[in-house]
């Protein structure tokens, strides 16, 4: 989760914003043999917060602007709620199916970093390589034309294949411990302790500090694709990430406070 | 005299979409809520129709009658009583002044109540009734915002609206033409100012489907307005409408293609509760799919894609699906092509994991099992396999000693336990849970297990519920029951044993399997010696009060089976239970022969004459004891006490020879206290009746003469413990007309 994302849908602040964002989920690995399933993708991510109350048109109409006509294709907003435990981060929202294919996440965000969000944001993600492949009518992402010239295959089939090969088999859990480990002391030594208020006043590079806590992320995501986290473990890792998570958060809020309270005064 | 005015109520509840699961209960809270608000507002006269009605985007309510105005309300209010109230001469006193003034009214107001208590003063309070466009607002908004769901949200902000998604709009009318759309001003204005901040339109109009109807709200005139309208907008906001033409389009495509529905109501009610405007269409996969195990592919279709599953008429899977639109059609064929490259996604994908889990065998994936956690108090599934494993060991010894299994078969029993939760470590598991079980049963048989041991792990959650299907053979009994007396002695231990309607982990359900299996595969195994066993395999001690509450539950579970799967009456599962229970098997044999002999005339007679003699043993145990007392054959009058004991020994040493008579209990734990068929038993018994009669009609027990009286209490006692009490205990019938109490049971009786 982009801190473009994270840390911008806390404190009161109106924000609007959307931006590409390569998507890594080492359990959707298939080797490049999926025809819609991909390790790695590329979501559109939109974050508007507050929502408008025209959302969901607002959401449709983006659809046919990509060239998709609503008239002729069955749209559906099926329940799926969002959680990443990890981040402290949860929402309430759908899944958009656009003739039985998940093209979208539509989700109102409630909760991020540990806190309750007030304005709430809504995000969008809007899943590229289907919605390209739809649009160009082929059976399979790898199909999809980048150009004239090259297919979606030429450029990222070996990716998938190595990636998965890596986060399936090659992997080693030590490795990814140690790192896990040097990472979040990095993090939790930029993060210091004490009153978050405190800390809001001092230099910390926060973002710096959230980048490191989603390496941790995807690190505990590679052992669990890799089957090496032991029940108990897994508890504790997630709770080691979620309080980075919640730090970071609880900082920035105290900074987008105490900026406000200046502007005010 | 005409009655008082009413008008027809419409509201419709406009919301982002509503999670298919919730839809049903939403409308019917939606409904009662309504209802009861209105009832207590005094706005709804009795039995007036409350219609409700709801698509993934609304929620409707047509009430055709409700008041305009409510009535007057009068209350009398109780004051002191009349001699506090005024005094010797008849004057109002302080405390008649200080309740007159509490009301807002004078002492000359006051008149006077009689009560059981004497005569009081009252004052009538008068509150003047209000028109309903005043109240309703209040009324909708509480309503609408006590709706409660599993899951909900806020928005905009924290301290915001609470509902299961956002509202967007609300549409009220207060009466049935144009003029109410200034009647149900005040209303709307109402609402609008309680929900402007969460950015609700609330007013008179509706939306139309999202593609198919028109852009933008639509003003309605009333509910045949509203019905037309939304229709002509390819709204079809009565689910029952909706079910009725998602079935009739599927038939229509059944019929054209040949081919059999693979049915599913829970997939019928999901599809209703997801559309608007439902449109059936088929749709077609490569053949070579059907390489894979049929349980997969139909999980596919209907768990991820909610498609319906078809068959040709031989019951083979066809290469083909059915999924409903919500949209008009699909004449290009568009959506019907897109349907298509989707399930051939998820086909490959159910390929990957099925070739991939097959590098792993079942057998090399035990140890994997210390990893997954059953329960956070009862360990990991490496745990639940092994106490799985000394359970499943104690049933094949007591099958093996009755001789209904070879000691092969304990082997193919033990082996599939082993098995039995490998398949939760498989990526196929992870991705259909629903399929544990069937997925390590065909991984089982593709991996060379033997036949025998594939299918006991195919079989283990079965039975789902009292009418699902048993594990095939006894070994898949053995593993079945193995687990479910783990999970629920489990349960049990760990503190998450069922209370009142919550029940999360399903141990009622997994005790009505216990039930059922031990039952109809005929395993005669002590109760006491299953829940001891089971909690042995927890380590834990295997007496009082958890061993308590554990045939307490299973007994329950058994007179749950007996009511419901047998269509028992439950006066005659008390009858068996309180004589005492040694297995399952045999008490649902008594209960079965009850059943068939309880309503013979003898039999009533004899249950009425047992219910007497309980009844004078109860009284009369207040003031003596009986213990240690012997009868007296010699002060036996001769004639009807004579007979009746003579009838006594005679029909109780052919039935139940020393055992019962020596021992105090008749049940024991080597086995139950009588012999041979239940049924002929309490048919002996039941020729006992008309020597029971004639001694109640002709001999007088409670004689003045204490040795007399004590001698008669002493054979009431032998009758009652040895005859009344031996099988079943026949002061527990009720008697009178057949089936009375199975026609309040709602007992469907299941075929045996």
């Amino acid at each position: 989760m982009c801190p473009e994302t994270f840390l911008r849908v806390l404190g009161p602040k109106p924000w609007r914003v959307a931006y590409p964002q390569p998507s890594r989920r080492p359990a959707d690995g298939r080797y490049g043999e999926n025809p819609n399933r991909l390790l790695k993708h590329t979501q559109m991510q939109v974050v508007l917060k507050p929502p408008p109350e025209t959302i969901q048109d607002i959401y449709l109409q983006s659809l046919a602007e990509l060239g998709i006509a609503l008239g002729d294709h069955d749209i559906r907003f099926e329940e799926d709620n969002w959680e990443a435990p990890t981040l402290g981060a949860w929402g309430i929202g759908w899944q958009v199916m656009l003739d039985g294919l998940e093209i979208s996440q539509f989700t109102y965000f409630q909760q991020c970093g540990g806190i309750d969000l007030d304005p709430i944001s809504v995000e969008i993600t809007y899943g590229l390589e289907r919605i390209a492949a739809f649009l160009q009518n082929v059976n399979d992402v790898f199909e999809v034309k980048w150009n004239n010239q090259l297919t979606y295959s030429d450029l990222r089939r070996e990716d998938e294949r190595e990636l998965s090969v890596y986060d399936f088999e090659e992997a080693s859990a030590d490795t990814c411990r140690k790192v896990f480990d040097l990472w979040e002391q990095e993090a939790a030594r930029l993060l210091g302790s004490g009153d978050p208020a405190e800390a809001a006043t001092r230099r910390i590079p926060l973002r710096k500090a959230y980048e490191l806590c989603l390496k941790c992320s995807h690190l505990f995501n590679i052992l669990d694709a890799r089957g090496a986290i032991s029940v108990t473990e897994r508890v504790a890792l997630i709770a080691r990430i979620r309080k980075l998570a919640t730090r970071v958060a609880a900082i920035y809020s105290a900074r987008e406070s105490q900026v406000l309270e200046e502007a005010r005064a | 005299m005409s009655g008082p005015e009413t008008k027809p109520l419409l509201v419709e509840i406009g919301c982002e979409e509503i999670p298919a699961r919730f839809l049903t209960n939403a409308q019917r809270h939606f409904g009662e809520k309504l209802k009861v608000s209105l009832s207590e507002n005094r706005l709804l006269p009795d039995h007036s129709e409350v219609n409700t009605y709801s698509t993934p985007r609304r929620l409707v309510a047509h009430l055709p009658v409700v008041l305009t105005h409510q009535d007057d309300l009068e209350v009398t209010v109780q004051g002191p009583s009349l001699k506090a109230a005024y005094d010797i001469e008849g004057r109002p006193t302080r405390a008649a002044e200080s309740f007159a003034a509490k009301n807002g009214q004078t002492v000359a107001d006051l008149t006077r109540v009689q009560t059981p208590k004497g005569e009081y003063v009252a004052l009538i309070r008068r509150t003047a009734g209000r028109a309903a466009e005043d109240l309703l607002g209040e009324i909708l908004s509480g309503v609408i915002t006590s709706l409660e769901f599993p899951k909900s949200m806020v928005w905009p902000g924290k301290n915001g609206m609470r509902f299961v998604r956002p509202i967007r709009w609300i549409l009220v009318h207060f009466g049935a033409d144009q003029e109410s759309v200034a009647a149900s001003f005040p209303i709307i204005s109402g609402l609008a100012k309680e929900f402007s901040g969460a950015g609700i339109a609330v007013g008179y109009e509706t939306r139309g489907h999202r593609s198919l109807g028109l852009p933008g709200p639509i003003a309605v005139e009333n509910f045949d307005d509203y019905s037309k309208k939304l229709r002509e907008n390819f709204v079809e906001f009565d689910p029952s409408s909706r079910l009725a033409k998602v079935k009739n389009q599927v038939q229509a495509l059944l019929d054209k293609n040949e081919l059999k529905l693979v049915g599913d109501s829970e997939l019928e009610e999901w599809i209703v509760n997801s559309t608007e405007w439902p449109r059936a269409i088929l749709g077609g996969f490569d053949r070579r799919f059907l390489a894979l195990p049929r349980e997969i592919l139909i999980t596919v279709m209907r768990g991820h894609q909610h498609y319906f599953a078809v068959e040709d008429h031989a019951g083979n899977l066809a290469p083909h699906f059915i999924t409903v639109l919500n949209m008009d059609g699909d004449p290009k064929g568009l959506i019907r092509h897109g349907h298509e490259r989707v399930l051939t996604a998820r086909f490959r994908d159910a390929e990957f994991f099925w070739q991939a889990d097959q590098k792993i065998p079942l057998r090399d994936r035990l140890p994997m099992l210390d990893r997954v956690t059953y329960q956070k108090d009862l360990g990991t599934y490496g745990d639940k396999v092994r106490r799985m494993r000394m359970i499943a060991t104690e049933i094949c010894q007591l099958l093996e000693g009755q001789e209904k299994i070879t000691s092969q078969e304990t082997n193919y029993a033990l082996r599939a336990v082993e098995l039995s939760k490998c398949d939760l470590t498989t990526q196929m598991v992870q991705e259909f849970t629903e399929l544990q079980g069937i997925v390590g049963g065909l991984y089982a048989a593709a991996q060379g297990e033997p036949q025998a041991v594939a299918d006991a792990i195919y079989d283990q959650y079965r039975p789902v519920g009292l009418e699902g299907d048993l594990p095939r053979s006894l070994v898949g009994a053995v593993v079945s029951l193995a687990d479910k007396i783990d999970s629920v002695v489990g349960g049990f231990l760990a503190g998450i044993e069922p209370t009142g309607s919550s029940d999360p982990f399903g141990l009622r359900r997994a005790g009505n399997g216990i039930v059922k299996v031990l039952v109809e595969r005929e395993i005669a195994w002590s109760y006491l010696h299953l829940i001891t066993v089971g909690l042995r395999a927890h380590q834990a001690e295997p007496s009082g009060n958890m061993a308590d509450r554990l045939e307490f539950f299973l007994t329950e579970r058994l007179a749950f089976y007996v009511e419901r799967a047998r269509g028992y009456r439950p006066d005659t599962f008390r009858a068996v239970r309180a004589v005492g229970i040694w297995s399952v098997v045999e008490a649902v044999g008594r209960a079965e022969a009850l059943e068939n002999i309880r309503d013979t005339e003898d039999f009533v007679s004899l249950s009425i004459a047992a219910k007497r003699t309980r009844n004078i043993l109860t009284k009369s145990a207040k003031d003596i004891s009986l213990g240690g007392l012997r009868l007296d054959e010699s002060l036996l009058e001769p004639g009807a006490e004579r007979e009746l004991y003579e009838a006594y020994l005679q029909a109780f040493e052919t039935v139940t020879p020393n055992e019962l008579i020596a021992g105090s209990s008749s049940v024991g734990v080597s086995g139950p206290g009588y012999i041979g068929d239940p049924l002929v038993q309490l048919q002996r018994l039941a020729t006992l009746r008309p020597a029971v009669d004639r001694f109640f009609e002709n001999v007088m027990v409670m004689v003045d003469d204490e040795k007399l009286r004590l001698n008669r209490l002493l054979l009431l006692k032998l009758l009652d413990n040895h005859v009344f009490s031996a099988i079943v205990s026949l002061s527990e019938i009720a008697p009178g007309p057949a089936h009375v109490d199975a026609s309040t049971s709602k007992a469907p009786s299941e075929k045996r």
